[in-house]
C-alpha cells in the first residue's frame, strides 16, 4: 500500500479523513491505542489548512518568470556594503576553502560557511529561522517553492554585473526563473553512468539505444550499484523503460520502474551507494555505477596512487549518440535569503563567485562546472581541468535544450508518495 | 518516620530531612525530560501532524486534538504482512543473531578477564577496549577497506592459496551481523565483566566442597549469578542495534540487507513530505524495544526480590 499522505483526502479541509473504526482496528494490533486515545477520542478535530501555493514551474520548453510580492523586495541600488561576517549556507563539501579567504580579501569581511545535508534540512531552518544565512545555494528545482514560501529575496541585478557578462545565456536568463528574479545559477550537472573500462565493455554502454540498459546486464552482476537517492534512481529506472518524462509517469509506470528495480536485487545484486561512483569506483567496489557528472571529474582524486585513471568513464544518455532514452540534467543556484541584515553583501559575493577566475578556482576543487560563458566542455579539457575521457561528464550551454534532456521540478506529496512507495518495495529486498 | 514534635518536619531514619534524597533526583528528572520526553513528543507530534502546503513538509501537530493517527495505521498496517514486514522481519533476525553471537564470543572472553586473568586482568581489558576509543563509524570503515576485492583479508587468503574470494560487500547477511557484532560487543562485554567480577570466590569455592566440579560450579553457581549482566549486556547492546543503518549500509548497501534504521533514515532524510512516515515507524520500534526494556526489567526486580528473602 501507499504512504499516500492524501489517501482519503478531505479537499474541503485540506486533511485526510480517517475513521475511528479504521484506527481502533489497526492500532489494536500494537497496542498503541493507550497512547493514542486522545486523537481517537478527538478525531473530530481538524485545523483549517491552508491552500497549497501555486508554484511556478517551469521546463526549458515553457520557461516562468517567478511572481513578485509587495512585501518581498528587492534591495535599492547603490546602497553600501554592510559589516560582516557573511553567512553561506551550503552543501558539505561544496565551495572550495580556498575560495574563502579570496572571497574574504575582496569583501573586506569574514565569511562563515555553515552546511546541510540534505534540502530538507535546508527548508526545514531556514522557514523555522534557527539558521539565519544571507546566501543559500539551493538546487534549481526549489527555487518555486523558496520563492512561494519567502525564503529568498528578489536579485537586485545592479549589483550583479558579473551575471550577464560571465554566464551563458540559457542560464542567466533560465527556464526556472526567467531573468533571475531570485537566484543566480552557481554548478551544473547531468546524471548518468558512470565505468571503468577495465571492468565493463563500453561498447554494451556506448551507441547503445538504451543506454540505461547496461544496470541490467547481468554480465556485470556484482559489480554496479545505483544512487541511493529515491528520485534519481526511480526517474532513471523510469527512462530505461521509455518514459520521457517522469513527472508524468503514470501509476502503471511507477509500478514497472518498481518491478525494474526489484528484478536488479537478484539479477545484479544491486547496491544503493552515495559514494560509489567517485570513491567505489576508483577502490574497485564497482565497475559500473549510476552517478552524478561531477562525482566523475571528483573520481579522479580517489585512485590509488600509481593507478590507471584514464579507464574511468561517464555517458549521459541524454546525448550519447545512437540513444532513444532520456536523462536529467539541472543545476544548483545561488540566493539571497529573505530577512538577512547583509543583502548588499550577499550580492557582491554572488558576483564574487560569478567571476570567471572565482569560478574556474571553484571548479578546480568541487569538480562541478559552473555555468560561464568561458567554459565550455573544450576550454576545460583543452586546459586540464578535466580529463579527456571525461568529457561525457562536461555539459554544453546548448544541453539544457535538447529534447531529451528531463529537468525536475518541485515534487508534490502525492507523487513524492508514491514515488517512496516504489523506492521502498526496491529496498526492502524481499 | 519519627517525626521532631516541635517543627513537625518529619525525618528518616538516619536524621536527614524527608525531601533530601528525592532532591537529589532532580537533575536526572530534568535531563529526562529535556532529552528523552520532550523530543519523543516532538516526533509523536510530527507523526501524528500534517504536511505544509508550501513547503511539502510535515508540520509537527502539538494539540493532541489535532493528532491525525492515519500515517500510524499505514505504517503498522505495512508493517504487519505490508512492504516494510521482511525488512522487520530482517532487523529482528539480524539483532538476535548478532546478539547470540555476542554471547558466545564475549562470554569466555569476559570470563576469562574477570576470573582467570589475575592481576593482568586490567591490561587484558584496555587491550579489549582499545579498538572501540576509535569511533564507530571509522571502524566501519576499515572494515570496507579491509573487505574491498582487493583488501587485506582477500590479500591474506590468497597467502593460503585461495584464489577466487567472496564478495564480501555485495550484501552478505553475515557480513552485516558481524559487522554489527563487532561494533557493539565491548559494550556487552563490560557489564559482564562488572558481574562476573563481583562474584564471591568463596561461593565458587562453597560448591567444590560440596561436591560439585567445575562445570557443575559454572552451571548452577557462576551462570546464574552472571545471568543479570548478561541480560544488562544485552539490552545495551539489541537497542542501538534495532537502530542501526550504517553498519548495513558501509558494509553492503544492499536491499537485501536492509534494516528498519534505514527505512526510517530514508524517509527522514531523502524525502520531502514523508518523514512523518519515519517518525511513526521510529515510535512503532520504540514500543517494540521497551517490550525488551521492561522484560529485563522485571527480570532484575524479581532476582533483587530473591535476594533479600
Amino acid at each position: 500500500m501507499a504512504y499516500h499522505p492524501r489517501e482519503n483526502w478531505n479537499p474541503a479541509h485540506r486533511r485526510r479523513v480517517y475513521t475511528r473504526r479504521d484506527f481502533l482496528q489497526r492500532a489494536a494490533v500494537l497496542g498503541i491505542t493507550v497512547p493514542i486515545l486522545p486523537s481517537i477520542l478527538a478525531a473530530c478535530a481538524e485545523r483549517e489548512g491552508a491552500d497549497t501555493a501555486d508554484l511556478a514551474v517551469g521546463t526549458p520548453a515553457s520557461p516562468v518568470q517567478q511572481p513578485l510580492f509587495d512585501d518581498n523586495p528587492a534591495i535599492e541600488s547603490g546602497l553600501a556594503a554592510e559589516e560582516g561576517p557573511l553567512q553561506l549556507y551550503n552543501w558539505e563539501d561544496y565551495i572550495n576553502p580556498e575560495i574563502i579567504p579570496l572571497a574574504e580579501e575582496a569583501l573586506g569581511v569574514e565569511i562563515d560557511e555553515f552546511t546541510f545535508l540534505n534540502e530538507e534540512e535546508a527548508l526545514a531552518k531556514l522557514s523555522s529561522g534557527e539558521v539565519e544565512a544571507d546566501v543559500w545555494f539551493p538546487t534549481s528545482q526549489r527555487i518555486p517553492v523558496a520563492v512561494a514560501a519567502s525564503l529568498i529575496q528578489p536579485l537586485n541585478h545592479d549589483y550583479l554585473p558579473s551575471l550577464e557578462a560571465n554566464v551563458w545565456p540559457q542560464l542567466a536568463d533560465p527556464y526556472y526563473d526567467q531573468g533571475s528574479r531570485y537566484s543566480a545559477p552557481y554548478v551544473l550537472y547531468t546524471t548518468g553512468i558512470g565505468w571503468r573500462t577495465d571492468m565493463v565493455d563500453s561498447a554494451d554502454i556506448e551507441g547503445q539505444a538504451n543506454p540505461w540498459e547496461v544496470f541490467w546486464n547481468s554480465k556485470y552482476s556484482g559489480n554496479m550499484g545505483l544512487l541511493d537517492s529515491f528520485t534519481d534512481t526511480i526517474a532513471m529506472a523510469l527512462f530505461r523503460n521509455g518514459v520521457t518524462d517522469p513527472s508524468q509517469a503514470s501509476d502503471a509506470d511507477l509500478e514497472a520502474a518498481g518491478d525494474a528495480l526489484v528484478e536488479l536485487v537478484d539479477l545484479m545484486g544491486v547496491r544503493y551507494t552515495i559514494d560509489g561512483s567517485y570513491a567505489g569506483i576508483p577502490e574497485g567496489r564497482f565497475g559500473l555505477h549510476h552517478a552524478w557528472s561531477g562525482d566523475l571529474v571528483n573520481s579522479q582524486y580517489y585512485w590509488p596512487e600509481g593507478a590507471d585513471i584514464s579507464v574511468t568513464r561517464y555517458l549521459w544518455p541524454a546525448k550519447s549518440e545512437g540513444s532513444t532514452v532520456n536523462g536529467p540534467i539541472s543545476n544548483d543556484t545561488m540566493a539571497v535569503v529573505k530577512g538577512t541584515t547583509r543583502p548588499v553583501l550577499a550580492h557582491q559575493f554572488i558576483n564574487f563567485m560569478l567571476d570567471a577566475d572565482n569560478a574556474l578556482t571553484n571548479f578546480e576543487w568541487v569538480g562541478y562546472q559552473p555555468p560561464q560563458i568561458q567554459m565550455t566542455p573544450e576550454f576545460i579539457i583543452e586546459n586540464e581541468y578535466a580529463a579527456d575521457f571525461l568529457a561525457g561528464a562536461l555539459v554544453a550551454p546548448e544541453d539544457f535544450e535538447l529534447d531529451s534532456a528531463w529537468v525536475q521540478g518541485p515534487i508534490d506529496a502525492e507523487t513524492e508518495a508514491k514515488w517512496v512507495d516504489q523506492w521502498t518495495r526496491a529496498n526492502s529486498g524481499a | 518516620m519519627p517525626t521532631n514534635l516541635a517543627s513537625g518536619t518529619e525525618y528518616d531514619t538516619v536524621g536527614q530531612k524527608r525531601w533530601v534524597w528525592p532532591a537529589f533526583a532532580i537533575p536526572g528528572v530534568v535531563w529526562l525530560s529535556l532529552l528523552f520526553l520532550v523530543p519523543f513528543y516532538a516526533i509523536f507530534a510530527v507523526a501524528m501532524g500534517r504536511i505544509d502546503p508550501i513547503l511539502n513538509r510535515p508540520v509537527p501537530e502539538w494539540n493532541p486534538i489535532y493528532w491525525d493517527p492515519t500515517v500510524f495505521a499505514e505504517v503498522i498496517e505495512d508493517l504487519f504482512g505490508g512492504q516494510l514486514s521482511s525488512i522487520a522481519l530482517r532487523t529482528i533476525g539480524y539483532v538476535f543473531v548478532a546478539s547470540a553471537l555476542c554471547v558466545l564470543i564475549g562470554y569466555p572472553v569476559a570470563y576469562f578477564v574477570s576470573r582467570k586473568a589475575g592481576r593482568w586482568r586490567w591490561l587484558w581489558l584496555m587491550l579489549i577496549l582499545a579498538p572501540f576509543w576509535i569511533n564507530y563509524l571509522m571502524r566501519m570503515m576499515s572494515w570496507v577497506n579491509l573487505l574491498s576485492p582487493d583488501g587485506q583479508v582477500n590479500q591474506i587468503l590468497g597467502i593460503f592459496g585461495m584464489e577466487t574470494f567472496p564478495d564480501w560487500l555485495s550484501g552478505k547477511h553475515y557480513v552485516v551481523i558481524l559487522g554489527l557484532v563487532y561494533g557493539y560487543i565491548p559494550f556487552f562485554i563490560l557489564p559482564l565483566f562488572a558481574a562476573l567480577d563481583r562474584i564471591d570466590d568463596a561461593t565458587l569455592e562453597a560448591s567444590r566442597d560440596l561436591g560439585a566440579n567445575n562445570a557443575q560450579t559454572f552451571w548452577r553457581v557462576t551462570w546464574p549469578l552472571s545471568r543479570n549482566g548478561v541480560l544488562g549486556g544485552l539490552v545495551i547492546i539489541m537497542l542501538p542495534m534495532f537502530g542501526d543503518y550504517y553498519t548495513p549500509n558501509l558494509l553492503s548497501g544492499s536491499p537485501r540487507t536492509r534494516m528498519l534504521g534505514n527505512t526510517i533514515d530514508q524517509f527522514i532524510n531523502q524525502t520531502t513530505s514523508q518523514g512523518s512516515v519515519g517518525a511513526a515507524l521510529t515510535i512503532v520500534l520504540m514500543v517494540f524495544v521497551a517490550g525488551l526494556m521492561v522484560y529485563y526489567l522485571r527480570t532484575i526486580n524479581r532476582a533483587t526480590e530473591e535476594a533479600r528473602r
